[in-house]
């Protein structure tokens, strides 16, 4: 900033000497500059000269060196040299100093300084122009025009920004324009020429000469001579000595207070403050509460504690030295980890030189020696040695062996916690609600029927619920009254009864009973008197048959009215079959009734219609030996049972519908509940199976409740309950809740053991059943009684 | 602690209500671990000093019998040792005596006492009429099927007119001449579509009420001549009789029925439920259901209770006064058999009989639920029926095809003169 004011008011100060004439421009300058030269070192005038001299030569010194290589031009050049040597003054010796430091790199390099000498060669050209025109303004270089000082400076113009127009050229280095005559261009783009510059010898005699010498001073842009002003030095004093220029300035003027320092005690203004200002800031109720709570919070801390905090943490600060000793690792990735085994100090035995008691006596090198095929049983993994000194240590030989071990230990080790779910047994076994919650169900023996004489094959319960009906080997039926245990009835059939079934529509008064190969109908003359005349009359007559029965049919089955001896205990029809019968089953309205002939072959499966006297052969391919077989309570679906699977087949469309796969060995007999969903499956190798026939074909559920065979099941047809009975004497109840709810499973609970029945002959319970309408079950035992458990 | 252990002893004060036994009343200390008979001696040691001959009494505490140790039942009461017990004494129940078998042909399914005679059902479709002698007066077929229930309507010296129903469907009413020992039917009443398993007369003997295994309760006229009915000349003139009015309500069978008063009936039911009629309304007033099939219902007069039985071996006790509540008052273990038939004492308020299929009869006092104050032994069979009508005689038939008599000897001198 300093150097361009200096250069502003540079431009400014010549413009009068513009309108002179140019020649007193020169002389002025060259004024101007030995008047700093003079400022800088006043007291330097007398070494000044000498250092001429000295420039002098130390010039010729340098052009010496130019001569050696151009000789011919020698002369010329020095004239040259002097010539300039006066303008150039101090700028000169900054830039050759510049210079030198070029030429020293130039001197390495003869090609540099060859081509030094191109650019010279122009040089020697111009001396001599300059000199003609040296010659030229001769004369007003030595007239000295001073300024008037009774002119105002900024007479002209005012404006500090004004372009100096006395020189074009604009704000740059003016020694750029050194090798060249003029100095710049004026306002009308002329050049403007040098003024002719005066040798030593000229600048001497001016000095001696003129008395004015010392305040002359070159102006650098115009290259003119200037002379200062008496006020111009005493500025340029006044600077000098660090002083303020203005001597006017005042610079200890006395103070003036504008505004008391005092403290008023009454306000200055009159104007009662407003009402708001007493009023707390909401604004900065909200930041203040806002900050609480973030102090409250932690969020924000007092800068007290901020200071505390920042004094503990430029505190000293105490670390454990072995903190993975007794702290864990952290470690990448991996959360929790498991720390690498440390390894074991080591002891006094491990020492070089050990206490005596270390030292393996006999007996002990002996029993480690003899470890050797199994050193892991060793106490000590090495033998304790000792040494004079521990200089006569050897090398330890299982040293790479053990760090290999060791680091196999690290890096075999499992650092990752493996997280074992540690799960108590019980807890997984499903939570089933207590027996006592889900009564009623049978709990005791009640009563039992007595007076059948061999094994009770079959029971059957009245749909009312009244009356019982067994069949056994004893070749008897028998008619029971429940509530009293009392026979009402007994029965002689012919054969061996394997099968009794109570029509389960309660306006007929049927039982079938299956002995030997015959089917017999027969009205137990119980309960209703109407329902039984009525039965009577209905079994009476024989429909007209008008359809012809094919062959396979006929020979399989005859229908024939009982004779009248039969007629008189009861039996109303008998169906003959070619093959004993194992089974008989009714379909739940009673018109249908369906038998078992295991011996059967592709006619083991037979459907009687009781209304048109009928039989049915459904199947005419064997698909195993048949079990038993079973009616939908709901839809016209049969079940067939063979010795390991079960088929479900479509009555209307006369097609598989599905085939359950048991995975059981043989299957003994199964019930349907009686919404139709679940089916329940006894199989001779004592385990029952709960299938939900809208869920898979597999079982549901697989029960192993018995120790032996299991016989029979039964689903209860109103309680959510089902009862098994087994070769091992026992009935067990369970309970078996079917949801109506199609996601919930059902919920199988065993609830009681039975087991009141005695054995014989490896044979246990036969039969089970339950009452229509009580929970209470009834089985049958091969130890001829017939028990109902309440 | 040491009570707790039978050690120690308990403050006592001895009470009771029949005067000619009271005692000072004054408290006794007494070793907690006493049972009845150490009770009992004390008691007629105190009395003695009196001049009483020496009597059994009975101790109740807090209402209930105490049988075993004094301090058990504390304990089992929660009743601290260290208060006063008042412990109240009764005249021990004497022991009923057996005192004849009448045998029958075939199993005896119901017995109802009157007046000096014994009338009995048996499965074998007869109703006989035996005294307490022992005395079989009369054998009367008629009925196609085992008889399942028998009620006297009315006895006087001349004439005895009694019900009875069977599993023929049929109630039969009968008159018996007891001079000339000739029995007479009077009308069969048919309407039920099952066996008849109850039958109950009203206490103004104008109506009985049947219950059926049909699930209905009928009522019928008792008298003689069944007046108002509009078939009824073609009736009259075959002894049909129609029932006076059809009560549906019951799920199963009807099992037991007995008249709480002249126009209420009480029935139990194989459906779980204990049902109060209102033969007025023609409508249930109450119904009690239970968690178990009820083979028998009593209801006693004195305290309003109804003691029902039932298969898992336990009676249990209601009371009638309740409303659609089925809080069941007490149970009462003992037998170990399905309970076929239970009947409260007309005359003690606190006694009822049962009758099960272990074969066994028990005397109940209501406050004693743990124990039976009498094993009636006797039947080598089931019991099927048990009657206490005659408070002097107690009589049970079984399926041993016997009729058993108990001589209740407390038949006491005054409840006998007011009955």
């Amino acid at each position: 900033m300093t150097k361009k004011r200096t250069v502003k008011r540079k431009v400014k100060e010549p413009e009068p000497t513009n309108e002179q004439a140019p020649v007193s421009e020169e002389s002025e300058n060259e004024e101007d500059e030995d008047l700093l030269q003079a400022v800088k070192d006043p007291g330097e005038d007398t070494t000044d000269d000498e250092g001429i001299d000295q420039e002098y030569q130390s010039d010729s010194s340098e052009d010496l060196e130019f001569e050696s290589d151009e000789e011919g031009n020698y002369l010329g050049r020095k004239v040259s040299n002097e010539a300039e040597e006066g303008e150039d003054d101090d700028e000169d010796e900054d830039e050759d100093e510049d210079e030198e430091d070029e030429d020293d790199d130039s001197d390495d390099d003869s090609e540099e300084s060859d081509a030094d000498d191109a650019s010279a060669t122009p040089k020697d050209d111009q001396p001599s122009s300059s000199k003609a025109a040296a010659a030229q303004t001769k004369e007003p270089l030595i007239e000295i025009i001073p300024r008037d000082p009774s002119k105002p400076e900024y007479e002209d113009s005012d404006t500090s920004d004004e372009e100096d127009i006395r020189n074009t050229v604009g704000n740059i280095p003016m020694h750029w324009y050194d090798e060249y005559k003029h100095i710049g261009y004026d306002w009308d783009a002329k050049k403007i020429i040098k003024p002719p510059k005066g040798d030593q010898i000229d600048d001497f005699l001016r000095k001696i000469e003129d008395p004015n010498f010392w305040r002359t001073v070159k102006d650098p842009m115009t290259g003119q001579e200037v002379l200062l002003t008496d006020e111009d030095i005493a500025l340029i004093k006044r600077v000098n000595s660090s002083r303020i220029p203005n001597p006017e300035h005042n610079e200890y003027a006395p103070w003036i207070e504008w505004f008391t320092s005092e403290v008023e005690k009454m306000p200055i203004k009159n104007v009662p403050d407003h009402k708001r200002s007493f009023l707390p800031s909401v604004s900065e109720k909200k930041k203040v509460s806002r900050m609480v709570h973030a102090l409250k919070m932690g969020w924000m801390k007092t800068t007290e504690e901020v200071e505390r905090e920042k004094q503990q943490k430029r505190g000293p600060k105490f670390y454990m030295l072995w903190e993975t000793d007794t702290g864990r690792e952290h470690m990448r990735r991996i959360h929790d980890p498991v720390s690498a085994p440390k390894r074991d100090l080591p002891g006094h035995a491990e020492s070089y030189n050990p206490p005596p008691e270390y030292l393996f006596d006999e007996k002990e090198t002996k029993e480690w020696l003899k470890l050797k095929d199994e050193p892991h049983k060793r106490k000590l993994h090495f033998m304790p040695q000792k040494y004079k000194s521990l200089r006569a240590v050897p090398a330890y030989p299982r040293y790479l062996r053990e760090r290999f071990l060791r680091c196999l230990d690290l890096y075999l080790c499992p650092r990752a916690k493996r997280v074992k779910l540690n799960i108590d047994a019980e807890y997984l076994i499903p939570k089933l609600p207590s027996p006592r919650d889900l009564q009623p169900f049978p709990t005791v023996e009640s009563l039992v029927y007595r007076g059948h004489t061999d094994l009770v094959r079959s029971v059957s319960v009245e749909p009312k619920g009244e009356y019982l009906v067994s069949g056994s080997d004893d070749k008897t039926v028998k008619i029971w009254e429940i509530a009293t245990g009392r026979c009402i009835r007994t029965i002689e059939t012919n054969d061996v009864v394997r099968c009794v079934a109570w029509c389960p529509n309660a306006k007929l008064s049927i039982i079938a009973v299956a002995t030997g190969s015959r089917l017999l109908l027969i009205n137990p003359k119980v309960g209703d008197k109407l329902l039984i005349k009525k039965t009577d009359d209905l079994l009476a007559e024989s429909p007209n048959l008008d359809i012809i029965e094919s062959e396979r049919i006929k020979t399989a089955v005859q229908w024939s009215n009982a004779e009248p001896e039969e007629q008189e205990k009861g039996v109303r029809v008998v169906i003959t079959h070619f093959k004993p019968i194992r089974q008989v089953t009714w379909h739940g309205r009673g018109d249908y009734l369906a038998t078992v002939m295991p011996e059967g072959a592709n006619r083991s499966a037979l459907i009687h219609q009781l209304s048109k006297r009928r039989s049915q052969i459904p199947f005419s391919k064997s698909k195993g030996l048949i079990q038993c077989v079973l009616f939908h309570p709901v839809k016209p679906c049969f079940f067939v049972a063979t010795q390991h699977n079960i088929r479900i087949y479509d009555l209307v469309k006369q097609e598989l519908i599905k085939k359950l796969l048991t995975n059981s060995k043989w299957i003994s007999g199964m019930s349907i509940h009686p919404k139709g969903d679940n089916l329940l499956v006894s199989t001779y190798d004592k385990k029952m199976l709960w299938f939900d026939l809208d869920l898979s074909t597999k079982p549901y559920q697989t029960m192993r409740l018995h120790r032996n065979a299991v016989r029979s099941v039964a689903f209860h047809l109103r309680y959510p309950l089902f009862a098994s009975g087994s070769d091992d004497q026992a009935v067990i109840v369970s309970h078996g809740m079917v949801y109506n709810d199609l996601l919930q499973n059902p919920l199988i609970v065993p609830l009681k053991k039975l087991q009141t029945h005695e054995k014989r002959d490896e044979f246990g319970v036969l039969d089970v059943t339950w009452h229509p309408v009580q929970p209470w079950v009834f089985s049958t035992g091969a130890d001829c009684t017939i028990r109902l458990y309440t | 602690m040491e009570v707790e252990n039978g050690e120690g002893q308990v403050q006592v004060h001895l009470k009771t209500k029949q005067e000619q036994y009271a005692v000072p009343d004054v408290p006794y200390a007494i070793e907690g671990s006493v049972s009845t008979t150490e009770l009992n001696i004390f008691l007629n040691a105190l009395l003695q000093s009196k001049g009483a001959e020496s009597v059994d009494f009975d101790f109740l505490v807090f209402d209930e019998y105490l049988r075993g140790r004094l301090c058990d039942h504390l304990r089992e009461k929660a009743i601290s040792f260290e208060d006063s017990i008042e412990i109240e004494y009764v005249e021990r129940f004497p022991a009923p005596e057996p005192q004849d078998c009448l045998l029958h042909d075939d199993w005896v399914s119901t017995v109802k006492a009157s007046g000096k005679w014994i009338l009995t059902g048996c499965y074998d479709n007869t109703l006989n009429i035996w005294t307490y002698k022992g005395k079989h007066k009369l054998t009367i077929p008629g009925h196609t099927a085992p008889i399942k229930a028998v009620d006297w309507i009315s006895l006087d010296d001349e004439n005895g007119r009694f019900v009875s129903t069977s599993q023929d469907q049929t109630a039969m009413m009968w008159q018996w001449n007891i001079a000339s020992n000739a029995v007479e039917c009077v009308s069969v009443c048919k309407g039920h579509e099952r066996g008849v398993d109850s039958v109950c007369v009203s206490p103004d003997a104008q109506r009985f009420a049947t219950g059926s295994w049909d699930t209905m309760l009928k009522i019928w006229s008792a008298e003689l001549e069944d007046v108002g009915e509009s078939t009824a000349k073609r009736a009259k003139e075959s002894g049909v009789r129609t029932p006076r009015m059809t009560l549906q309500g019951h799920r199963e069978s009807i099992s037991a029925v007995q008249w709480m008063d002249n126009n209420t009936l009480l029935t139990g039911s194989w459906d779980h439920t204990l049902k109060v009629w209102d033969l007025n309304l023609e409508g249930i007033k109450t119904e009690i259901s239970t968690n178990k099939s009820i083979f028998d219902a009593s209801y006693s007069k004195l305290n309003n209770l109804i003691v029902t039985a039932s298969a898992d071996k336990n009676l249990r006790l209601y009371d009638a006064r309740t409303n659609q509540g089925s809080v069941v008052r007490s149970t009462y273990l003992g037998h170990n058999a399905w309970v076929q038939t239970v009947m409260w004492s007309i005359t003690e308020e606190f006694l009822f009989v049962s009758g099960a299929y272990d074969n066994q009869n028990k005397l109940w006092d209501c406050r004693s639920p743990k124990a039976p104050l009498y094993d009636l032994l006797g039947h080598g069979e089931k019991v099927l029926d048990i009657d206490w009508s005659n408070p002097k005689y107690i009589v049970s038939g079984g399926a041993d095809n016997t009729v058993r008599v108990f001589k209740s000897s407390k038949a006491t001198v005054e409840n006998m003169e007011t009955k």
